[in-house]
């Protein structure tokens, strides 16, 4: 039982990071990002290339893997989302060059890494005991460091100017313009915030799980999942989503085979959305 | 040449003319009105001067320097602030970051943080709901915050459109109040768009009339009010 609680705690710390990268692109842009696992994935597979392979610390390569992937979200956002929401302004095109930008990284990451589940050393060693629940201490760094990112991210969009642009440009963008905000660069900040995340998330979660360069479409599903869950586009109501998902996977990997797992998920997911489509925290459509 | 210049202003929406030809000019700290029915090109005209629309032809000068190749935000620093048609609070923000947005292109910390005492203690109903979401403001109350806000800027030009808009009588009167007040305290030259035609002829000293597009009659205020095209089509007769 304390076992489940203590997964269930890490699991959701980190997707409560993926949550919240696509609930700012979303919010901000409003541009469902397809390519959030593959920004995940990867995060992942950075931090794999200079731990493993160049041989640095795992420190240095999660900056790298936050300063690459946050790159990248910020120069597709420049380059393609951007002129595409000026020549047109149906929804669709958006989504599509989104599901376009996913296959354009998940075959990079292919040729470049390859198609092998990667993995790296334990960052520290030793394990905690609670109750009757072992913390390996590298798993314990990564739910601090999850829960420091989240605060930090919060306290960003909640107390900083620029933080509060990026609520204002996602609740009236005319509005906002009126009051002399730089909407483009605003907006390119937040889409390279939302990859950065996902980036994290993935530089993260490769220490206990292990990526490979086809595990964004999977993630990019789970990050769907949680803002059905939480409501799109609500901070709050990412984070619970985040929470609920993190909690039922591990509850159900406990007890019952993994893949019948997911499949409850989706099915209660459905039930669910029958009941409340604008999910838990979401504003019902006016 | 005038405080404000604006000379042919055209704008068309999909290849469809919105205004034609629409000419504005007044002094330092004047009020002028643009009335006119739903559609005439009232909200199309301010819009094109705070460069939300895209001029087809015709040039605005303010203070002396031509202002119409101006992205939004530089027309802010330039001292020109919007209150936008329906009034448009950020509704799940708080009162204060609302008023805090209205500063954005500001640097002076001190003199944001000295104006935000100063909108506060004109509107006081804003000071008990500091920390509320503005959605959940009244109709009025969402104007006031909505003009403190403009007013955040520091504007010496202020724009409103339709501020009376959707607001009972009595609320109407405060706005207008509000107006005279803010021109005469603050000393900020005001373009006020109306459908409330009798409200925009008493409290400003000039007036367009638009007509489909196109400016159909201007003149003093006062005049207006006694014009009896002008009565007939919009003060009710």
């Amino acid at each position: 039982m304390e076992q489940i609680l203590v997964n269930g705690t890490i699991l959701a710390a980190n997707y409560a990071l993926i949550a919240l990268g696509i609930t700012l692109i979303f919010s901000i842009m409003n541009v469902l990002n397809f390519a959030h696992g593959q920004m995940f994935m990867l995060g992942g597979l950075i931090v794999y290339y200079v731990c493993v392979v160049l041989h640095l610390p795992y420190a240095l390569a999660l900056i790298a893997a936050v300063v690459i992937v946050g790159l990248i979200g910020m120069l597709f956002e420049d380059v393609f989302f951007q002129r595409v929401m000026r020549i047109s302004n149906r929804e669709e095109n958006t989504m599509l060059l989104a599901v376009g930008t996913s296959l354009l990284l998940e075959n990079a990451a292919l040729s470049l890494f390859g198609e092998k589940q990667r993995a790296i050393p334990p960052i520290v060693s030793g394990v905690y005991r609670i109750g009757n629940a072992f913390l390996p201490a590298s798993r314990a760094l990564v739910l601090v460091l999850s829960l420091v990112l989240i605060a930090a991210v919060l306290v960003f969009v909640n107390y900083t100017k620029t933080g509060r642009a990026m609520r204002a440009l996602a609740q009236d963008r005319t509005a906002t313009l009126l009051m002399g905000v730089d909407a483009k660069r605003i907006s390119t900040l937040g889409f390279g915030l939302g990859a950065a995340l996902a980036g994290v998330a993935g530089g993260l979660l490769i220490s206990i799980s292990g990526v490979n360069a086809g595990i964004g479409t999977a993630i990019s599903t789970k990050a769907f999942i949680m803002i059905m869950i939480g409501g799109a586009g609500v901070i709050s109501g990412s984070l619970l989503g985040a929470v609920v998902l993190g909690f039922a996977e591990a509850i159900g990997y406990a007890l019952i085979p993994g893949s019948v797992t997911y499949l409850l998920i989706f099915v209660a997911l459905i039930v669910f959305l029958l009941f409340r489509p604008q999910g838990i925290m979401g504003k019902p459509a006016a | 040449m005038r405080y404000f210049e604006a000379r042919g202003l055209t704008v068309d929406y999909d290849r469809v003319t919105a205004i034609k030809d629409i000419s504005i000019g007044f002094d330092e700290g004047q009020i002028v009105a643009l009335i006119g029915a739903n559609g005439a090109g009232k909200t199309t005209t301010l819009r094109a001067i705070t460069a939300l629309s895209r001029l087809k032809a015709g040039e605005i000068w303010f203070e002396g320097e031509q202002i119409d190749r101006h992205a939004p935000a530089a027309l802010v620093e330039r001292g020109i602030a919007m209150v936008p048609e329906g009034r448009r609070v950020f509704p799940h923000m708080s009162i204060r970051d609302n008023l805090l947005m209205g500063a954005y292109t500001r640097k002076d910390k001190a003199g944001v943080a000295r104006d935000l005492e100063r909108i506060l203690a004109r509107f006081p109903r804003l000071e008990e709901r500091f920390r509320q979401s503005a959605g959940t403001l009244s109709g009025g109350e969402q104007e006031m915050l909505v003009v403190g806000r403009a007013l955040m800027a520091k504007p010496r030009l202020l724009l409103l459109d339709e501020p009376s808009l959707g607001l009972a009588p009595m609320v109407v009167r405060d706005i207008a109040n509000l107006i005279v007040e803010i021109n005469r305290d603050e000393g900020v030259s005001v373009i006020l768009v109306e459908q409330n035609s009798r409200m925009a002829l008493r409290i400003s000293q000039y007036a367009y009339v638009l007509e489909t597009g196109r400016i159909g009659l201007e003149g003093a205020s006062a005049d207006l009010l006694h014009n009896d095209h002008v009565k007939a089509l919009y003060l009710g007769g």
